[in-house]
């Protein structure tokens, strides 16, 4: 495992986070002149990274009403005017959400939550207690939206035993529901295509329709992956590694796209 | 051209207990917090808000307990924080509430502002949305099928507010509307609604809109009343004309963690001020609200 070593120097030698791993998993996630629906954070440093880089003619819409935006100040949020800054058009939920998402013209739609399960359902309204009482968060907004709907749905969530459980607590928006196609489920979409997480890549490319490993960052071993996923995960002997950013895709994030690390801790 | 400029108090006073509103903002984006102040204060109660993206102006309604159902797609105060009030009066089961989508609630608004009963859409479909409302609220939502091509859809029952309020950047007196930036899902919402009231920021004559009449959202034969004030959705922002208050909305994030807090958050900020103009004063006056106005190129 040579490679791998000089791979984890290399890590080692230019601070490579795992963040900034995720992100460029991300972005390598879509491909020049699709057009994706994205949140903000994560999911919007990975589109304008795949735009400066190999999907110039990517084109991202916001739920709100927004198209090809270009900010140059951070936002806290989508309804943070410095998000819609310098965009190509503006509109409504009908537009983005309706006459290309429901249209079916949305290639990539990314969605984030408080939870992910082995068949890729999202859960971003609720937790419970031991005890089965419900505490309500945000709800599904367009979330939903995008997981019943784009062609391919990307996941990005921080790896963890509680975000990445054998069931959600709440099902908000379906992926492989009990295994199920999406044609018997009714959906239209494609559903989950990869969950990305700070430390592996999954996806769904099997007949059971689970999660399984489709590479681990750098620097994580079975064990921590194992140890940190609420569902059982088929791990491949030698395991594939998520590519290391490249040079010029460090720099771009570092010194273009998110130079105060805003998302990027 | 007829003149429907009238004061907020007033407009408050002709909406009876009980009814369903529609609010316009989005998180903490052209809230009519004018019109949520209003209501708290003329004591409004057993409201039905509906809302795509609920964002402080319905924390505030439900916060200060006037909320009996909430038809809404989702909410937060962006990084600020989620809607405490409305979560912990979902979580004690203090509200009905009816939780679905954005695109959910844009296409109940269109089937209500054109006049349909009805909306197929493919949402929702397979969802724990679907599986809690199907049995608790059979008159919003329904399982169905292309009567054509055989396809699964969720039939969405068209919503018709009573009222529906917008916050708007310009309008006319007459109401004529534009609004600048995004929309969400503002121009159905504001047709569904049977009466309709513009919030607006700044008054100008209609010639300025004859102008431009391809920007109008909201032609002002539909609106009812136009209530005229500036900063009226401070501390949301209004873009082009100035931005979200981080500091208030700061001390908005703190006061509503518990009911005590939020209690004296209304009697400083709602109760105490006798109007908008008082409660502008309070949180900053002339010098805060230059310093959130919006800047010339940026709109924020």
């Amino acid at each position: 495992m040579a490679s791998i070593s000089a791979e984890l120097q290399e890590q080692a030698a230019s601070g490579i986070t795992a963040s900034e791993i995720m992100v460029t998993a991300a972005a390598h996630e879509v491909r020049d002149g699709e057009t994706a629906v994205v949140g903000i954070g994560l999911p919007q440093v990975a589109c304008v990274l795949a735009r400066q880089t190999h999907a110039p003619r990517l084109s991202m819409l916001l739920e709100i009403g927004v198209a090809d935006m270009s900010p140059v100040d951070i936002a806290v949020g989508l309804a943070d005017s410095r998000i819609f800054y310098r965009a190509t058009c503006w509109s409504g939920f009908l537009d983005t959400l309706g006459m290309n998402l429901h249209r079916g013209v949305v290639d990539v739609g990314f969605i984030g939550g408080l939870e992910v399960d082995r068949f890729g359902n999202v859960n971003t309204t609720l937790t419970k207690d031991a005890d089965g009482k419900e505490h309500y968060f945000n709800g599904s907004a367009g979330g939903n939206d995008v997981a019943s709907l784009a062609n391919r749905v990307v996941v990005i969530v921080r790896h963890g035993k509680r975000k990445l459980p054998d069931a959600v607590a709440y099902l908000t928006s379906p992926g492989f529901v009990n295994g199920r196609s999406r044609r018997d489920l009714g959906l239209r979409g494609g559903g989950p295509h990869r969950v990305i997480t700070d430390m592996a890549v999954l996806g769904f490319d099997n007949p059971s329709r689970t999660a399984s490993l489709v590479s681990m960052h750098p620097g994580i071993t079975v064990e921590q992956l194992l140890d940190n996923t609420g569902f059982p995960l088929e791990i491949p002997n030698p395991a594939p590694m998520t590519p290391l950013p490249s040079k010029e895709e460090l720099r771009l994030l570092r010194e273009e796209i998110d130079p105060g690390k805003m998302y990027l801790r | 051209m007829p003149d429907k400029v009238k004061s907020v108090a007033e407009v408050v006073r002709s909406i009876p207990d009980g009814s369903h509103i529609a609010l316009g903002g989005f998180a903490i984006a052209r809230n009519a917090i004018v019109f949520a102040h209003e209501v708290i204060r003329q004591q409004k109660k057993n409201l039905t808000l509906s809302q795509g993206v609920m964002g402080m102006e319905t924390d505030l309604l439900v916060g200060a307990g006037l909320v009996s159902k909430i038809i809404v797609g989702g909410g937060s105060l962006d990084r600020f924080g989620p809607v405490r009030c409305i979560n912990r009066a979902r979580d004690s089961g203090a509200i009905v509430h009816i939780d679905s989508s954005s695109l959910s609630l844009a296409f109940g608004y269109l089937a209500g502002a054109l006049g349909i009963s009805f909306i197929p859409i493919k949402s929702l479909l397979a969802s724990e949305m679907m599986e809690r409302l199907e049995t608790a609220a059979p008159d919003y939502l329904r399982r169905g099928k292309c009567p054509f091509t055989g396809e699964d859809f969720v039939f969405l029952r068209g919503i018709t507010p009573d009222v529906s309020v917008v916050h708007v950047p310009i309008a006319d007196s007459n109401g004529n509307c534009w609004i600048h930036g995004p929309r969400w899902e503002n121009e159905e919402q504001a047709k569904a609604g049977k009466r309709l009231i513009v919030v607006t920021e700044e008054l100008v004559p209609t010639e300025y809109i004859q102008r431009e009449p391809e920007r109008t959202v909201i032609p002002g034969h539909r609106v009812e009343a136009v209530i005229h004030q500036p900063f009226g959705a401070h501390p949301t922002s209004v873009f082009g004309c100035y931005d979200y208050d981080a500091e208030h909305l700061k001390l908005y994030a703190e006061c509503h963690k518990t009911p005590e807090r939020m209690n004296q958050y209304l009697q400083d900020y709602v109760f105490g001020p006798h109007d908008h103009w008082e409660y502008l004063e309070k949180v900053g006056g002339l010098r805060r609200m230059n310093e959130i106005k919006a800047e010339a190129i940026f709109g924020y």
